[in-house]
């Protein structure tokens, strides 16, 4: 820990240390970023700088790749499934954290468990029934299937945002002579807010994100997602690999500055599931 | 809801016989969080439990596909006995995923500690700038982050290739890193490493900082070095965390999909590098034969039931039975 002493090997292994950690954690990211706008992409070789500085890539995935629809896709996918998944899972949460009821750990850990469920396991039934019920190649059919992918994640995580909430402030409400929804509405909705706000950003990365669904369900081109959508640059025997980092920044740098923004409450919650808050 | 109780309890037992006003305040106190949960269970009821009861039923059966929906024809445990005894199974898609998972577990869980360990030496304004690249790479969207490293390794152009050609280690026109097990897994597994790497190294960090100081002050008084203080004092201490990492880890590595699907020859071209999920989506999505995909789905789904069981223990024997 905090060793007033410091030796030779702390004041060079430190530094090194960190910066080991800062390349391997950035350098994919900076390859990724500096490849969407080096104009000679494929070529690069091993130059650590690219070559110049152009647009002209994601003028192609724009133009000739339809990119702006895959990521409109994206978003109304990612919307439709935060608003669901909000409500919700809010619901949901207060159920588990502030009333006592039976089977209420029977269904925390039903919870816990279908999060475990691979996707592989989950598709294929899925794709089969979508398709009796012609909901594939659809936005909403996809929204529907992310909703479900989203729940178990927000629900655990608000709870621990209800448990926070000291129950006084709760029964200083009903003393007032609040109702029910009138104490859900006016006190425990604004306090937890910052958390449903946190677990809504991640529901949305969360579709934003996913591949196996999309990609399986959606086979009209119209209808990919921005995840699904990059695929179109991978050639037979060459890729594309301008057009492809183009869209894999579009794709990443939104994720990325939602994520820094949230993690710190998004950190709490994820490590009071593993540290026992 | 005790505080619903003492709230309603006031007002109703003025002006109403109190039986009555009792019967329905237990009405409520019983119905309302079912109400509360109602929507979410149906949704994951509907969309996630029923789906496991289907695709069970679905490898038992041929899947015919049909217009305007499929049939299915009853064949028993034939799709399991096929893909129990096929050499495939056990020579190619259980070894990859077995040996991938525990690599990376191992990678992911070492690596984490020590990035914590080595947040908790920092000052304000460097841990602060760890953190934030800590989360780009753990934001980095599993697709395009695999596209990255693609490109980083491709044959030829790639960085990587470039630079182990430049060196002399390969030819880089000839040497493929894709088509073969080991190299395509090592790839893979620097992939998830980099992707799954921060939950460990954040989840670690908010551990070590409930460790109360004292405890390694004595130790130093002791004369224990840093190597000592780590397995005596911040081992023991915060055990209950490295099992909820190194368990959750295991469950995210066993399924791992995405990352070797868009790898070249990943989605189903190249025998040799199929996993467990991998396999169940080609033969159900490549091959039309949505029984045997079901069957080996099964199988992912029992091995991570198993290991689902004993992270829920875990948690239980950590203290949360209050759940």
């Amino acid at each position: 820990m905090s060793t007033r002493r410091t030796s030779r090997a702390t004041r060079i292994g430190l530094p090194a240390a960190v910066f080991a950690l800062l390349v391997f954690t950035l350098f994919p990211v900076y390859w990724m970023v500096s490849t969407s706008f080096d104009p000679k992409a494929v070529t690069r070789g091993s130059d650590v700088l690219p070559s110049g500085f152009s647009f002209e890539h994601f003028e192609l995935v724009f133009e000739r790749g339809n990119f702006g629809t895959f990521l409109l896709n994206s978003a109304l996918v990612g919307l439709g499934t935060i608003l669901a998944a909000a409500v919700l899972s809010l619901f949901a949460a207060i159920a588990v954290a502030r009333f006592k009821f039976r089977f209420r750990t029977s269904v925390l850990i039903m919870v816990l468990i279908v999060q475990m469920v691979p996707l592989e396991a989950l598709v294929i039934p899925l794709f089969l029934q979508m398709r009796d019920y012609e909901l594939l190649n659809s936005l909403l059919g996809l929204t529907i299937v992310y909703i479900a992918l989203s729940l178990p994640f927000a629900i655990w995580t608000l709870r621990g945002f209800v448990q926070a909430v000291p129950k006084e402030v709760e029964e200083a409400a009903y003393i007032d002579g609040a109702s029910w929804f009138r104490m859900f509405r006016s006190v425990l909705l604004p306090l937890v807010a910052p958390g449903l706000v946190a677990t809504s950003i991640f529901a949305f990365i969360t579709a934003w994100n996913e591949f196996v669904f999309a990609y399986t369900f959606m086979k009209d081109s119209e209808k990919y997602t921005a995840a699904v959508g990059i695929y179109q640059f991978f050639g037979e025997n060459s890729t594309a690999w301008g057009p492809v980092m183009a869209s894999s920044t579009l794709v990443t740098l939104p994720v990325m500055i939602f994520f820094v923004l949230v993690h710190k409450r998004l950190g709490s919650g994820l490590a009071a599931g593993a540290v026992k808050g | 809801m005790k505080n619903a109780l003492v709230g309603g309890g006031q007002k109703t037992s003025a002006h109403r016989p109190s039986t009555e006003g009792a019967r329905r305040r237990r009405l409520i106190r019983l119905t309302r969080p079912w109400l509360l949960l109602a929507p979410a269970l149906v949704v994951l009821a509907g969309l996630l439990l029923y789906p496991i009861f289907q695709v069970g039923k679905i490898s038992l059966q041929d899947w015919e596909v049909t217009f305007g929906g499929g049939v299915g024809e009853f064949t028993g445990f034939d799709h399991y006995s096929e893909l129990l005894s096929s050499e495939l199974l056990w020579k190619t898609v259980m070894p990859n995923t077995v040996f991938f998972a525990v690599a990376c577990v191992g990678l992911t869980v070492v690596l984490g500690t020590l990035v914590a360990l080595l947040l908790n030496r920092l000052g304000t304004t460097w841990r602060a700038i760890c953190s934030v690249s800590i989360l780009a790479a753990w934001a980095m969207p599993a697709v395009t982050g695999t596209y990255v490293w693609i490109w980083l390794f491709q044959p030829e152009e790639g960085m990587f290739s470039q630079l182990a050609g430049a060196l002399g280690l390969i030819d880089p026109a000839t040497t493929n890193w894709f088509t073969e097990r080991l190299p395509f897994y090592a790839i893979a597994t620097l992939n998830v490493v980099h992707h799954g790497f921060p939950f460990v190294a954040i989840t670690v960090f908010a551990g070590l900082l409930t460790i109360p100081r004292e405890l390694y002050e004595a130790g130093m008084i002791d004369g224990a070095n840093a190597w000592q203080r780590f397995w005596k004092i911040t081992v023991p201490t915060i055990r209950p965390v490295f099992l909820v990492v190194t368990i959750l880890s295991t469950i995210w590595d066993f399924k791992v999909f995405t990352q070797i699907f868009l790898m070249p020859g990943g989605s189903g071209s190249n025998e040799e590098v199929y996993n467990l999920g991998v396999y169940s989506y080609v033969q159900a999505f490549g091959q039309d034969d949505y029984g045997a995909g079901s069957a080996a789905a099964v199988l992912l789904t029992l091995l991570l039931v198993l290991i689902t069981i004993v992270y829920i223990r875990a948690l239980f024997r950590q203290g949360e039975e209050d759940l």
